[in-house]
């Protein structure tokens, strides 16, 4: 768990974050917008996977999307308030329903939190659709393209954000969080008895993991310039939220990454091949992940992978 | 107030209960059984409301006669997912196993919408219009033979798990699987009779849901939070408790959609409130579990 | 004032009383053995002082200060270090990360974490693992597995340490490492509250021992003493008679 650090790994990094800042003017607009796509996915990924490390399995993520997104969005609709606050305030917001619904769930154990989060997601859905003149209901809600449709504008502020929740997850790692969080996990009344508070434990993961993806619901509002409640609460971002650190590795700050970057690969390439339904990959890689590679991408990495390299290198 | 619109909401409210009670059975047979909640469980439903539908429309085949080749397709179909992807992880924590079945769930879900689109379907009947008068109250004729087929099945099932050899065996494991086995019986059998069973009562559920409401690809979803609010409320695993659940939850639904302004919108959203109350209440659910 | 002192301390589960009115006190650098038949209320008592349950009834009182109603988290800060019957290391974790985990959260004031590692480390020397705090617990042998669990208690700094059943499966050979370990933690100041089976260990190592049986406190005193007295004899007696099947 304590990180050794190497030259190496420092290298990749660096060479890594200069070919994403030159990226856009490498490329056209639609590979601009699918990295957009792909990094405010990993930003999902990434903070599920902070609520994750409490042993708090969330299946509705949406929710604090949705409120996100409708927060920069009607903020945006009564005050005019500009977009990069609107979605600051979506990740406030979200950190606020968090924080009660952290305190709320916390007798919840394993499944019966998992329902609690689908079933808060579905009743925000529910309660938006029935009150449309606050919230726009079915009709759903529009702002004006971000920054005037500059695309490298967008790309560069959601890569910023997703380089501070990296950050975020690196520093987490490498604090007494990581040692409370894991402990909190595995076995809450062994941690509990050990001096650890599971309490703040668990609602500062779940308040953490709320800001960045509310932050990104108040980007897509803004950046999609249209949301409707059966979108942005729908059951296909709680999916997707889980779907992707769980195919990379859990409890890594690779494994949600490349678990984005490969399974929004397959989903963009079924997503032209079917019109509806291309979530089926999702299912396909959470059966699959469970029965033949529990650890995921990173498990793979660590456990098959790298010994090769060892081997080699004696 | 009104006793008529009071009683009509009443029975609507009960027809509906048992609807949702016969989509409940197989969740409750399996978890209490295996203790495994069936995530994918409303899918399996959904499969077979849309086996229903297809039947009637291309074979003229009356839903409410399907219910046994639902029943039955899906029964096999449970059988095979069994084998392959709940056998193995019988074992595994719970995490993996929601994992797995939410899989399932999510495969199924848009599985369904790339071969069947998403446009809703019904399934009118030549009595699909027709109502009976009771007193004061008007009762639908494909309500009251749904509620009648599901009487039925609960009724059958409850024969099954009293009366024949292998739904014992289930109430035997359910209680104690160790016990079970050093008395002989083949647990894993058990195991994957129960799960075959659970999801041809799915099936048979589906064909009810196919008459009543749009067999629609996410109809599967729809149905599996109210059968988890009905768990919460009745108690996991125990089928009196499902019964009982399906009442409250069919009855609540249907009085909200009467006497609250705009009701039938905020009705769908009765299940979903029902459970984070009672779960932030009582973590354990109302009754409490008979597996923990 | 002793170091512990509890009153009249019961608690019932669904009906039946698991603990029923228990006094006891323990005083500063005693070693009391709490001993008693199978299902006797032992760690059951131990789950009320270490916060885990709930007393229906009944003070618990560490050096004066009341612990009725504070959360396991915040009684371990005040002083109590516990381990478990049932082996429960983390199991993702090393062997140090699961003393350190105890030792950054567990003891009051806060330690950094270099110091944290620091006494870790020294802790799994003492207590014979030393070579290895970087093995995951499952690969651990049953005596190393209970060495974790004193490590991790130790690593709070307690001032009364519970230990629940340390001596159970271990060889004749991992028992006398063991008392001796115990013996040393008496000289480091700790006061010692176990739970065993073990009688040999019992007889050997206890200044005073406590007998429990459904639930009650039935005798107390030197383990010589305890050892004679004829209601401890009828109820382990009895206990062995319900055991060899009517």
């Amino acid at each position: 768990m304590n990180r050794s650090f190497s030259w190496k790994k420092a290298l990749f990094i660096v060479l890594l974050l200069l070919f994403a800042l030159w990226f856009p003017r490498l490329v056209d607009a639609y590979f601009l917008h699918l990295a957009v796509t792909f990094f405010l996915a990993m930003i999902l990924a990434s903070s599920w996977d902070i609520l994750a490390r409490t042993g708090q399995v969330s299946v509705g993520q949406a929710a604090l999307f949705g409120i996100g997104a409708y927060t920069a969005a009607l903020l945006f609709k009564w005050v005019h308030l500009s977009p990069v606050l609107g979605m600051l305030a979506g990740g406030v917001v979200s950190v606020v329903v968090a924080a009660l619904l952290g305190y709320l769930t916390l007798r919840l154990r394993g499944i019966y939190f998992s329902i609690t989060t689908i079933a808060f997601a579905e009743a925000l859905s529910v309660i938006w659709l029935m009150t449309p003149a606050v919230t726009g209901g079915a009709m759903g809600l529009s702002t004006p393209p971000l920054f005037g449709g500059d695309r490298q504008q967008a790309y560069y502020l959601i890569l910023g954000i997703l380089i501070f929740c990296i950050g975020v997850v690196w520093m987490i790692e490498a604090s007494r969080l990581n040692f409370a969080f894991t402990a909190v996990r595995e076995n809450e009344e062994v941690a509990n008895v050990m001096g650890i508070n599971p309490t703040r434990y668990k609602v500062l993961a779940f308040m953490i993991s709320a800001f960045f993806t509310g932050f990104a619901g108040g980007f897509y509002s803004h950046y999609n310039t249209y949301i409707i409640p059966y979108e942005v609460f729908g059951l296909g971002i709680s999916i997707a939220c889980l779907v992707m650190p769980i195919f990379g590795g859990l409890y890594t700050i690779a494994g949600p990454l490349i678990g984005t970057m490969i399974v929004k690969v397959i989903e963009e390439y079924l997503r032209v091949t079917v019109s509806y339904g291309h979530q089926i990959a999702y299912g396909l890689i959470l059966i699959l992940v469970v029965l033949f590679m529990p650890d995921g991408v990173m498990g793979i990495w660590r456990n098959k992978v790298l010994p090769l390299f060892r081997t080699v290198s004696r | 107030m009104e006793w008529a619109d009071f009683l009509q909401s009443f029975a609507n409210g009960l027809l509906i209960a048992g609807l949702y009670a016969a989509v409940t059975l197989g969740l409750t047979l399996v978890l209490g059984v295996m203790g495994i909640v069936n995530f994918a469980h409303g899918e399996i439903v959904m499969l077979g409301a849309y086996n229903t539908f297809w039947l009637y429309t291309l074979l003229g085949i009356d839903p409410l006669l399907s219910i046994a080749l639902s029943g039955l397709l899906l029964f096999f179909i449970g059988l095979f997912i069994y084998r392959f992807t709940i056998r193995p992880i019988l074992n595994d924590p719970p995490l993996n196993q929601l994992l797995l079945t939410l899989g399932i769930s999510i495969f199924l879900q848009n599985l369904a919408m790339i071969l069947w689109k998403t446009d809703s379907r019904s399934v009118i009947t030549s009595y699909s219009g027709m109502s009976l008068s009771l007193g004061v109250v008007n009762v639908g004729m494909t309500r009251l033979l749904t509620f009648l087929i599901a009487v039925g099945l609960t009724l059958f099932l409850l024969f099954f798990l009293y009366k024949a050899r292998p739904g014992r065996a289930m109430r035997a494991v359910s209680e104690n699987n160790t016990a079970s086995w050093l008395i002989g019986i083949n647990v894993q059998k058990t195991y994957l009779l129960a799960f075959g069973v659970a999801c041809a009562l799915a099936g048979a559920a589906g064909a009810l849901v196919s008459t009543i409401m749009y067999t629609y690809p996410m109809v599967g979803f729809k149905l599996s939070l109210k059968a988890f609010c009905i768990l919460v409320l009745g108690g996991l695993g125990n089928i009196p408790g499902a019964l009982f659940g399906s009442l409250i939850l069919g009855l609540t639904e249907s009085f909200v959609g009467t006497y609250v302004p705009e009701g039938s919108g905020w009705a769908e959203g009765i299940s979903f409130i029902l459970i984070m109350i009672i779960l932030i209440i009582k973590p354990t659910g109302l009754v409490g579990t008979r597996r923990e | 004032m002793s170091l512990l002192e509890i009153n009249g301390l019961t608690k019932h589960f669904g009906g039946l009383a698991a603990v029923q009115k228990v006094s006891l006190a323990i005083d500063l650098g005693e070693i009391v053995s709490l001993i008693g038949p199978n299902g006797a209320g032992k760690t059951t008592i131990f789950n009320l002082l270490s916060g885990v349950y709930l007393p229906d009834e009944g003070e618990i009182r560490l050096d004066g200060e009341d612990l009725v109603g504070h959360r396991p988290f915040e009684i371990c800060r005040k002083g109590v270090g516990r381990t478990f019957q049932i082996m429960q290391p983390f199991p993702h974790m090393t062997v140090l990360e699961n003393v350190v985990t105890s030792g950054l959260f567990g003891q009051v004031p806060r330690v950094p974490m270099r110091m944290a590692e620091g006494e870790a480390r020294e802790l799994c020397r003492w207590v014979g693992l030393g070579e290895k705090t970087g093995v995951y617990p499952r690969n651990l042998p049953v005596a190393d597995q209970k060495r974790i669990e004193i490590a991790r208690a130790l690593a709070v700094k307690p001032k009364l340490l519970l230990l629940d059943e340390v001596m159970s499966g271990l060889t004749p050979t991992e028992t006398s490492e063991a008392i001796k370990l115990v013996r040393q933690l008496r000289e480091r100041g700790i006061t010692i509250f176990l739970i065993e089976h073990v009688m040999k260990v019992v007889m050997d190592i206890s200044d005073r021992v406590v007998v429990l049986h459904h639930g009650e406190k039935i005798s107390e005193g030197p383990p010589g003493q305890v050892a004679h007295d004829r209601r401890v004899i009828e109820a382990y007696l009895g206990e062995q008679i319900e055991n060899s099947g009517e």
